[in-house]
C-alpha cells in the first residue's frame, strides 16, 4: 500500500503540474485548451528525436521543454486571437473546437510520422530506500523536478509584482486594465508558461516509463479533471489536487484494474463539481 | 490637462454620447452631472479606454490618447474608478493597493499619504477585498488608483450604494485630494455634493453637453434647481 501510495505522488505532481498549465489558461482567458496533451507528446517527441542523434539528454530535454513552449505561443498568437475577441459562451465554445482541431492536427502529425515515437528516459542506479519502500531513481528525479518547478511556480504568482499582475486578470481583467495591465500580453506570456509546464511533464513522465505518442488525449483528460477538482485559476490547489488524484489513481489502478480508474477519476471531477463547484481552493 | 474633443462613443454602433467636448485643467476639479443613463458612464469608459470611440479625440497633457488601449491610457496618468469598483475581490486590501502601482512596486510615502486620507483602510489592510463594506471598498478602489500616482483621477458615481453619511465622508476625502492638488474628474447623480467639490461643472442630457459654468453659476441657475436640485 505505501509503494502504491508514492508512486501515485510522484504521477501526482506531474498531474499537478498539468493542472496547472490547463487552470491557468482557462482562468486567464476562458480557454479550455483541448490540445495540451499533445503539446506534451510534441515535447517528448522532439527530444527523442534528439537523443536518437546521440544529443545529450539534458540539451534534448531543453530543447523539447522549449519546442513546446514555442507552440504554445503560436497557438496564442494564431488560434486564439478570434476566440479572444468573442465573450461569455461563445469564447468557450470557439475555444474548444479550435483547440480541439489543433490536437487532433498536432497528434495526427505527429503519429503519422512517428508511429512508434515515445519518450524514455532511463536514469540508471540502485533504488533508494524511501519510507521504507524501493524508489527508482527516474522516479525520485521527476519528483524534484515537479516539486522545484512547483515551489519556483508558487513563489512567482506569490511574490513578483507580474504572478500578482496575472492572478489580477484572473479575478477581474476590467480592474486589471485600469491599473495598467495589459491583458493579452498576461495571457501570452502564461500560454509559454503552460507550455513550459506540458515540456517538463514530458520530460519527468519519461523518466518514469515511456511516454509514446498516442498519449496526449489522456493527458489532456488528466489536467482537465486536475483543474475541475483544484479549482479555477488556482496554483496550489491544481497542485493538492494533482496529488490526491495521483494517489487515488494509483491505489485505484492497483487494487481495481486501470480501466475502472478513469472513470473513478471523472467520477471525483463529477462529485467535485456537485458539492464544491468552485473546486478544493478556487475562490 | 485632459481635453475631450468631438468624443462620440457607444454600443453596438448607436452612439449613446455625442459630440462631447470637456476641458479638465491641472489642479482643477470638474463635474458631470446628469440623470441616470445621460451618458456619464459611456463618457467616462470611453476617456479610460475601455469603450472604443467612434469619433473625436481624447488628449493628456498635449498628448493623443485617442488610438490607445485602457492599461497604456492608465499608464499615462488617466486613473479611471468605475462605480462598480473592479477591486480584485480574492486578494489582500494590501495586495490590491500594490497592484494599483503596478507595473512598478508600490511607493511607501504614496502608501502613508493613502493610509492617511483613509485611516480605515490602514486597519484592514490584511482583510479580503470581497470582506469589506461598501464604503470600504469605495476608498479601496479611490486608493488603488492614486497609488499609480495619476494625473486625473475619474471617479463615477463615487457614491453608488453608500449610506448619505459615508458618502458626505467620501466627498470630504476627495475636497482634500483636490487641496493636495490631484486633478478631478467626478461623475455624479447627487449634484449637489458634485458641486461642493467642483469648481466647474458640465450638465449631461441625452448622451450630450447641455450646460456648463463654474459650480456656483449652476447652482444659481433656475433650469439646473429645478431639474437636479430639487429647487422649486
Amino acid at each position: 500500500m505505501r509503494a502504491v501510495v508514492l508512486d501515485g505522488i510522484v504521477l501526482g505532481l506531474a498531474f499537478g503540474l498539468l493542472g496547472v498549465g490547463m487552470t491557468l489558461v482557462y482562468g486567464l482567458g476562458g480557454v479550455i485548451n483541448l490540445a495540451y496533451g499533445q503539446i506534451v507528446v510534441l515535447a517528448a517527441i522532439v527530444a527523442s528525436l534528439l537523443m536518437e542523434d546521440d544529443v545529450a539528454t539534458t540539451l534534448a530535454a531543453l530543447v523539447g521543454v522549449l519546442a513546446a513552449v514555442g507552440v504554445a505561443v503560436l497557438l496564442d498568437l494564431t488560434l486564439m486571437r478570434p476566440v479572444y475577441r468573442q465573450h461569455g459562451e461563445e469564447r468557450i465554445l470557439l475555444g474548444l473546437l479550435l483547440t480541439l482541431g489543433a490536437a487532433f492536427v498536432i497528434g495526427g502529425l505527429l503519429t503519422w510520422r512517428y508511429p512508434l515515437g515515445a519518450l524514455y528516459i532511463n536514469i540508471s542506479g540502485e533504488p533508494v530506500s524511501i519510507l521504507g519502500v524501493p524508489m527508482a531513481v527516474g522516479s525520485i528525479w521527476a519528483s524534484v523536478i515537479s516539486l522545484a518547478v512547483g515551489a519556483v511556480l508558487l513563489l512567482f504568482f506569490g511574490l513578483t509584482t507580474f504572478g500578482r499582475g496575472v492572478r489580477s486578470v484572473i479575478q477581474d481583467e476590467t480592474g486589471a486594465r485600469l491599473v495598467g495591465i495589459n491583458p493579452s500580453f498576461v495571457r501570452t506570456v502564461v500560454f509559454a508558461l503552460s507550455g513550459a509546464l506540458a515540456g517538463i511533464v514530458a520530460i519527468t513522465q519519461s523518466m518514469n516509463g515511456p511516454l509514446t505518442v498516442n498519449a496526449g488525449f489522456e493527458l489532456t483528460t488528466f489536467a482537465l479533471i486536475v483543474t475541475v477538482v483544484g479549482g479555477l485559476g488556482s496554483v496550489a490547489g491544481a497542485f493538492l489536487a494533482g496529488v490526491l488524484l495521483g494517489i487515488v489513481n494509483a491505489v485505484s489502478a492497483h487494487y481495481i484494474g486501470q480501466y475502472i480508474t478513469s472513470i473513478i477519476l471523472l467520477g471525483a471531477a463529477a462529485l467535485t463539481l456537485l458539492i464544491r463547484p468552485r473546486g478544493l481552493l478556487g475562490r | 490637462m485632459l481635453e475631450v474633443v468631438g468624443l462620440s462613443a457607444g454600443y453596438l454602433g448607436e452612439p449613446v454620447i455625442d459630440d462631447i467636448n470637456v476641458a479638465v485643467g491641472t489642479g482643477e476639479a470638474v463635474a458631470i452631472v446628469g440623470s441616470n443613463g445621460a451618458g456619464k458612464t459611456t463618457l467616462f469608459r470611453s476617456i479610460a479606454g475601455l469603450l472604443p470611440s467612434m469619433h473625436g479625440r481624447v488628449v493628456l497633457d498635449g498628448k493623443d490618447l485617442t488610438r490607445r488601449p485602457a492599461h497604456r491610457r492608465s499608464r499615462a496618468g488617466i486613473a479611471y474608478v468605475p462605480a462598480e469598483r473592479h477591486l480584485f475581490p480574492a486578494m489582500t486590501l494590501k495586495s490590491n493597493l500594490a497592484l494599483g502601482a503596478y507595473p512598478g512596486r508600490p511607493d511607501r510615502e504614496t502608501l502613508e499619504l493613502v493610509y492617511d486620507l483613509f485611516p480605515r483602510l490602514h486597519e484592514r489592510q490584511r482583510q479580503q477585498a470581497a470582506t469589506l463594506s461598501g464604503g470600504e471598498q469605495q476608498m479601496l478602489a479611490v486608493a488603488r488608483a492614486l497609488m499609480a500616482k495619476p494625473r486625473l483621477l475619474m471617479l463615477d458615481e463615487p457614491t453608488t450604494g453608500l449610506a448619505p453619511k459615508i458618502a458626505q465622508v467620501a466627498f470630504e476625502a476627495f475636497a482634500e485630494l483636490k487641496k493636495q492638488g490631484m486633478t478631478l474628474l467626478i461623475a455624479e447623480q447627487q449634484v449637489p455634493l458634485a458641486l461642493s467639490v467642483a469648481d466647474r461643472a458640465y450638465v449631461l442630457e441625452n448622451g450630450r453637453i447641455r450646460l456648463e459654468g463654474a459650480s456656483e453659476e449652476l447652482e444659481r441657475n433656475p433650469e439646473v434647481r429645478r431639474a437636479y436640485l430639487g429647487v422649486a
